[in-house]
C-alpha cells in the first residue's frame, strides 16, 4: 500500500473577491521510500499541496473536497492537537524561505533539541544532545557552530540546519518546498546530494516542490506538473521529460536554459496565468496553448493515458495535433 | 575580440580593486576580523557589452556590482567609468555618475517602493535629474513602459506594485534603471526570484535594451547558463578573486580552473 494517497483533493482560499480554488481535484501517490516531484509556475498551487500535507493551512484556506490518506488514516479530517502531535513526528517539512524559517533570537542547536523534546519526551538529555551533533554531522555543519543565531549563518547552512530539524524526528515523509532556491549551484548541488542521501539511508519519502524543472529531474523519480491548481501531466521522470505530452510541460521544458541551450532557441511564451476564482472546469492552459481548439475551450480535459504511469490532463485529439505542429 | 585589439576606452573599468569588511572583535580588544570580499580584482567591460560576472553566494559578485554603482567605496584600487576615475566624486558630479550608471535589484518584491505608483517609480530619476518637464516626462514613462514590455503602457501607470506579478515588477525595476538612457547597468541576479518561463522573457528583453541602446551590462548570476545565454563575456568569481575570465562560450566549454570546472559539473541537468 502506498505511504501517502492522496485522492481528489481540492483546497479553496476564501478571499474578497470570491473562492480561490488553488488546488483543484488533484490526486496522486508516493511508496515508501520513493520521491515525487511536483514542478509548475508560482502560483500553481504546489505550496499549497505541502501546506496542506502539514496541516498548516492558513485561516482562510479549506479543504473543500478530498482525502489525504497517510499510513491508512486520513489526514484530511485531523483537528488542530491532532495535527500538532503528527506533524514532525510522521511528516516533516523543509521550507522555501530558509532565511525566515527560523526563530532569531533562539540559538540554532536549541530550536533542533526543541523539536525532539516535543515528540521524545522520554529521551535523555545526553542522547538528545548526541542527537543533534549527529545531525549536524549528516548536513555537514562543524560542530563549533551549534551554538549560533541563525543570523551568524550562511543560506545555505541555514538551510542545511532546516533540513537537520526536519529529520530530527525520523519522519516517514518529508516535504521539501523548493529547499534551494535561495541558494547558489554548487550549495545547491550539495543539499540536493544531501537529500538523495538522506533519502536513501533512511529509506524516507520525499515530496519535492520546485519550479526549476532541473532540481525536480535531479531529485525525483516521479513527476507531476501542475498548473493553475490542477496536475496536467504525471509520470516517471524519464517519461515526463524525454516525451513530454502536455503542451505546457513542452513550453516548460522549451523555457528552461541549459549549458548546451543555443543563445537564439526559439522561446514560447506563457501568457498571463488562468484566474482561479472565476475558473470554469475546462482546460486552465488553454489561454497560452499554441494548440488550443474549440474544445478545449468547451469541455473539460481528461486523462489521456501514454502508458501504464504517464498520463496528460488533456485531448487526444490537442495532444496530437500538438506532435505535429513541431 | 576585436575591440579588445583596438582597446577603445572601457565603459566601467576596475582596477587592482580590493574590498574588505572590517568587524571590531570586541569594544576592548585591539585589532580586528576582516573579510576581504574583493581581493585586487582587475575587469574592463565595453560598451555594448554583456558582461557576466558568476560565482557562488559570498564570492564577492554582489559588491563588485554595489562599488561599480558607488554604493560603497574600495578599499584599495581604482574604479573607473569612461576612462574617468572616480575616487573621490561627490554632489553633483557623484549625482551625474549616479545617472549613468544604474542598478537592477534582486528581488524584486523589495525593491520597488510600495507607496509609489509605476509611473511615479519610473518619474522619480526624471525628477531627481530635472530632466525634461512634466509632459516630455511622462511622454518619456509611457515610451520605457512600452520598452520594457508592460503594454498598453497607461493600464499600468497608475497601478502599484502589489498589484503586479513578480516578472511584471522586474520589468518596471528594469523601466526605472534605463528611463535615464545609462551607459552601464548592473543586474544583480534579476531573474534569480522568477519561473524560468518569466525569467527567459527577461532575458529576451535585456538582450533587445542593449540591442537598442547599445548599453554595456554587467550581469551578477550564479546561473552559468542564464550568463551563457545573455553574456559576451563572462567572469568567475571565487572568495573575491577572478579566477578565470573569457569569452562566455569558451570558458563554458573548455574551463581551465578547477573551480569553474565544478560549477559547470554541479549545474543541474537532467542526467538520469
Amino acid at each position: 500500500m502506498a505511504l501517502l494517497n492522496v485522492e481528489n483533493l481540492t483546497v479553496g482560499y476564501k478571499t474578497k473577491t470570491g473562492l480561490l480554488k488553488a488546488v483543484n481535484d488533484i490526486s496522486f501517490s508516493i511508496e515508501q521510500g520513493r520521491s515525487l516531484g511536483f514542478v509548475g509556475e508560482s502560483g500553481c498551487g504546489k505550496t499549497t499541496i505541502g501546506m496542506t500535507l502539514m496541516g498548516l493551512l492558513p485561516e482562510n484556506a479549506s479543504i473543500l473536497q478530498g482525502d489525504i490518506y497517510f499510513n491508512g488514516s486520513n489526514l484530511a479530517g485531523l483537528n488542530d492537537k491532532q495535527w500538532r502531535d503528527f506533524r514532525g513526528r510522521e511528516i516533516s517539512m523543509i521550507f522555501q524561505a530558509a532565511m525566515n524559517a527560523m526563530n532569531p533570537v533562539i540559538r540554532v542547536d536549541e530550536q533542533i533539541i526543541e523539536a525532539i523534546e516535543t515528540h521524545n519526551p522520554e529521551m535523555s538529555k545526553t542522547d538528545i544532545n548526541e542527537k543533534v551533533k549527529t545531525l549536524f554531522n549528516m548536513v555537514d555543519i562543524p560542530k563549533d557552530r551549534l551554538k549560533d543565531y541563525p543570523h551568524q549563518y550562511s543560506g545555505g547552512m541555514k538551510q542545511r540546519a532546516i533540513i537537520a530539524m526536519a529529520l530530527a524526528c525520523n519522519p516517514r515523509l518529508i516535504i521539501a518546498d523548493e529547499p534551494t532556491t535561495a541558494l547558489d549551484v554548487i550549495v545547491q548541488d550539495q543539499i540536493l546530494k544531501e537529500i538523495k542521501k538522506i533519502q536513501k539511508e533512511l529509506n524516507t519519502s520525499v515530496v519535492f516542490i520546485s519550479h526549476d524543472i532541473a532540481v525536480v529531474a535531479d531529485v525525483c523519480e516521479d513527476i507531476c506538473v501542475m498548473y493553475g491548481g490542477q496536475i496536467v501531466e504525471k509520470g516517471k521522470r524519464e517519461e515526463v521529460f524525454k516525451c513530454p505530452l502536455h503542451p505546457y510541460t513542452k513550453t516548460l521544458l522549451a523555457s528552461y536554459l541549459s549549458l548546451d541551450s543555443d543563445a537564439n532557441i526559439k522561446v514560447p511564451e506563457i501568457q498571463k496565468a488562468p484566474d482561479l476564482i472565476t475558473f470554469n472546469g475546462k482546460c486552465c492552459f488553454a489561454g497560452s496553448c499554441n494548440c488550443c481548439t474549440a474544445k478545449c475551450k468547451s469541455h473539460s480535459p481528461g486523462w489521456v493515458n501514454m502508458s501504464e504511469t504517464h498520463q496528460a490532463f488533456c485531448f487526444e485529439d490537442t495532444l496530437k495535433k500538438d506532435n505535429n505542429g513541431r | 575580440m576585436e575591440d579588445k585589439e583596438k582597446r577603445p576606452i572601457p565603459v566601467m573599468e576596475l582596477k587592482g580593486v580590493t574590498k574588505e569588511y572590517c568587524l571590531r572583535d570586541s569594544f576592548f580588544s585591539r585589532g580586528s576580523t576582516c573579510v576581504i570580499a574583493m581581493n585586487n580584482v582587475n575587469l574592463a567591460i565595453q560598451k555594448g557589452e554583456i558582461f557576466g560576472l558568476v560565482g557562488q553566494s559570498g564570492s564577492g559578485k554582489t559588491t563588485t556590482g554595489r562599488l561599480m554603482v558607488k554604493l560603497e567605496n574600495p578599499s584599495k584600487g581604482v574604479i573607473k567609468l569612461n576612462g574617468e576615475p572616480l575616487s573621490n566624486i561627490q554632489g553633483k558630479a557623484l549625482k551625474s555618475y549616479r545617472s549613468k550608471v544604474q542598478m537592477i535589484f534582486q528581488d524584486p518584491y523589495q525593491s520597488l517602493n510600495p507607496h509609489l505608483s509605476i509611473s511615479e517609480t519610473i518619474l522619480e530619476p526624471l525628477i531627481v535629474n530635472k530632466i525634461g518637464d512634466a509632459h516630455s516626462r511622462e511622454q518619456k514613462v509611457i515610451n520605457t513602459l512600452d520598452i520594457v514590455g508592460l503594454a498598453p503602457a497607461r493600464e499600468y501607470y497608475n497601478r502599484y506594485p502589489h498589484q503586479l506579478s513578480g516578472g511584471q515588477r522586474q520589468r518596471v525595476a528594469i523601466a526605472r534603471a534605463i528611463v535615464l538612457d545609462p551607459e552601464f547597468i548592473v543586474a544583480d541576479e534579476p531573474t534569480s526570484m522568477l519561473d524560468a518561463t518569466i525569467a527567459i522573457q527577461l532575458f529576451k528583453l535585456l538582450k533587445q535594451i542593449r540591442k537598442k541602446y547599445n548599453m554595456a551590462f554587467l550581469f551578477i548570476t550564479h546561473n552559468l547558463a542564464a550568463a551563457k545565454y545573455l553574456c559576451d563575456r563572462i567572469a568567475v568569481i571565487h572568495n573575491g578573486v577572478i579566477v578565470e575570465t573569457g569569452s562566455t562560450n569558451v570558458v563554458i566549454r573548455y574551463p581551465q580552473h578547477p573551480y569553474t570546472k565544478k560549477l559547470i559539473e554541479t549545474h543541474p541537468g537532467f542526467n538520469f
